[in-house]
């Protein structure tokens, strides 16, 4: 998924390697399931998923410039109305994909909102607090939510495919998020796009051109919620089971780290940042403190060290993957 | 049972208030909100715990000791990790702030994990019978030093010397450092300060509730929406502020439901933001493009 981004950013080429390295990179995101056993393709799944959701998170925090946590609501969202249409209405996932996304992406207008009317540490606390209320609400939704136990999502297989599960679920990543990916990449490099990054230099200036900041703001949080949401339903999807402890504080971390360690504002850096830390829980759990002790280093080294992160470093070495925010030339 | 509900509320309300406190004076004096400031708390209260449980001091030499720790702690804080980027937009300090509070969190847990540790009562007083209402000796113990700090550093920010430079040092530090104010050094020893009054209020609650890692964020966000309330950066406000949310957080929880107790806070912080951006008593601020 990231090839295209790649290809499109890397300005002229070779007509020969412009064509032939997306498809090499294509046909090896295609044949991936047959080199890899179960728990790594699970894994795999997993990275594609919490890519998906560091870019949504990044369209606030990097590109609007708005330091809000609403992810983890959005998330939430996602992943539980994924769990509940599935769960309580019977849909089958691939029903239930969409509707999911579109109640993390009506949440975020809902958030942005009021997000219109603060700024700086105000946005900061009450995004933070909003999670924290959902998380509550999880664990007393009693009968729709199941409360702290969580609940199950009924299995969910496509019977005419004669693949392993994860398999499958790592074509659908790769089908659903390849196209939120899409449309993304090409919403950053629209007017849209470029009236974000305007109100993050300079939100008067943005609006003396002609931009309304409210709008733009919420259609920011918007789109955010829809990408996270959509995340946090594929999340919901790989893991089998939403239940609230999933979406706390330490969701948080992993989520923020991941994009800040990528790179604020860039696609490819969220997603190579997805690539190196999602897979970190997964070994650090077992030692108390540890995930939090790592990440926290992380994020501090990024901050005093590289305040671009990952894509800001690749940048310097590699000018062509710098990312446009305007379309590529015909 | 009214009565009894508003004097704990109270007591509650002068723990927030005192959080609420370190984290104005770094907002005051650095124009930073400190998101790790609960863990500050919580270090305070860990510290004790180690001086007086293992080492085996006596909690009146521990007391201290474990304050002028965390002074250092907050110093060796800022000249790490906060001066580096000094000079970079307000939301990466943030960031950094978040990223600190995760890490005390994180080392805490190596240590207590999964426990949660009771600490010995301190002031072996018999608790106050006024009419119905019982009043302990440890709440007298934690309104009374809330007040004394309180009144310290309403004089040291409005009418010393050092009050005065510190706010002209977070106005406008070029110019402070232009007229000789050396704006480094203020600003590590207010963190400094507001550490060890994390601290002093984590040694006050440290007897009465249970310490687990985790004990910061509970009181931070409590502290966030007192001075969300208040308006951050005011002292009165913050002070006012705590205490509403203590009360009303001990009623809401006895009179509505005890669940309310763990979100009320959080109700308090979007709502009165959704009404008032810039907090109760806060001005609205005015931006110069």
């Amino acid at each position: 998924m990231s090839d295209a981004i790649l290809a499109a950013g890397g300005g002229r080429r070779g007509g020969a390697a412009r064509l032939l390295a997306p498809a090499a990179a294509a046909l090896a995101l295609l044949a991936l399931p047959w080199f890899t056993n179960d728990y790594v393709q699970y894994i795999v799944n997993l990275i594609l998923a919490y890519g998906l959701v560091a870019v949504g998170f990044n369209i606030v925090l990097g590109y609007l410039g708005q330091l809000a946590f609403a992810n983890t609501a959005f998330f939430g969202v996602g992943a539980y109305a994924f769990g509940i249409l599935m769960e309580r209405y019977g849909l089958p996932f691939w029903a239930a994909l969409l509707p999911a996304a579109l109640a993390g992406g009506l949440t975020g207008l809902l958030i942005g909102l009021p997000a219109l009317r603060l700024k700086g540490y105000y946005l900061a606390v009450v995004t933070l607090s909003l999670g924290e209320l959902l998380r509550w609400g999880y664990i007393h939704g009693d009968t729709l939510t199941h409360g702290s136990s969580g609940l199950a999502i009924p299995p969910s297989t496509l019977e005419f495919l004669p693949l392993p599960e994860d398999a499958q679920r790592y074509y659908v990543l790769l089908i659903v998020g390849g196209l939120v990916l899409w449309a993304t990449v090409n919403l950053l490099r629209s007017r849209v796009g470029r009236a974000w990054v305007a109100i993050r230099e300079n939100e008067f200036a943005a609006a003396s051109l002609g931009f309304s900041p409210a709008l733009y703001k919420v259609a920011a949080f918007g789109w955010s919620g829809f990408v996270v949401g959509m995340g946090g339903a594929l999340f919901a999807l790989l893991i089998g089971r939403v239940a609230p402890e999933s979406f706390d504080l330490h969701q948080l971390l992993l989520q923020f780290a991941i994009v800040m360690v990528g790179g604020l504002g860039s696609v490819v850096g969220s997603l190579l940042g997805a690539l190196l830390l999602t897979a970190a829980p997964e070994v650090l759990r077992n030692f108390p403190g540890a995930e939090e002790i790592v990440f926290s280093l992380l994020l501090i080294g990024v901050l005093l060290f590289m305040p671009h992160g990952l894509s800001g470093m690749l940048r310097r070495v590699f000018p062509r993957l710098r990312e446009r925010l305007y379309r590529s030339r015909p | 049972m009214f009565g009894q509900l508003v004097l704990s509320g109270i007591s509650q309300g002068s723990i927030y208030a005192l959080v609420a406190l370190g984290m104005t004076v770094v907002y005051r004096a650095t124009g930073v909100v400190n998101f790790a400031h609960g863990e500050f708390f919580m270090m305070g209260a860990f510290v004790l715990y180690v001086l007086v449980q293992l080492a085996g001091l006596p909690f009146y030499a521990a007391a201290p000791l474990a304050v002028i720790l965390m002074f250092l702690c907050g110093k060796a804080v800022e000249r790490a990790l906060v001066r580096p980027i000094a000079l970079a937009p307000h939301i990466i300090i943030a960031m950094m702030t978040v990223a600190v509070s995760y890490l005390l969190r994180g080392v805490a847990r190596v240590f207590w994990g999964r426990e949660v540790l009771p600490m010995p009562q301190v002031f072996d007083l018999p608790p106050l019978q006024l009419g119905e209402v019982i009043l302990t000796a440890q709440d007298l113990v934690i309104v009374a030093v809330t007040l004394a700090l309180m009144a310290g550093f309403f004089l040291v920010f409005h009418r010393s010397r050092f009050g005065r430079i510190a706010q002209a040092a977070s106005a406008n530090p070029r110019g402070a450092a232009l007229i000789g104010i050396d704006v480094d050094a203020i600003s590590g020893n207010m963190w400094g300060i507001a550490a060890a009054l994390g601290a002093v209020a984590g040694i006050l609650v440290a007897p009465i509730t249970l310490l687990y890692p985790d004990m910061g964020g509970q009181v931070l966000i409590r502290a966030f929406a007192a001075m969300t309330l208040g308006g951050f950066g005011n002292l009165g406000g913050a002070i006012a502020g705590s205490l509403t949310v203590g009360v009303l957080e001990q009623l809401a929880g006895t009179y509505v439901s005890t669940a309310m107790i763990d979100i009320f806070a959080f109700i308090v912080i979007i709502v009165a933001l959704i009404l008032r951006p810039n907090g109760f008593f806060g001005k609205a601020e005015v931006a110069r493009v």
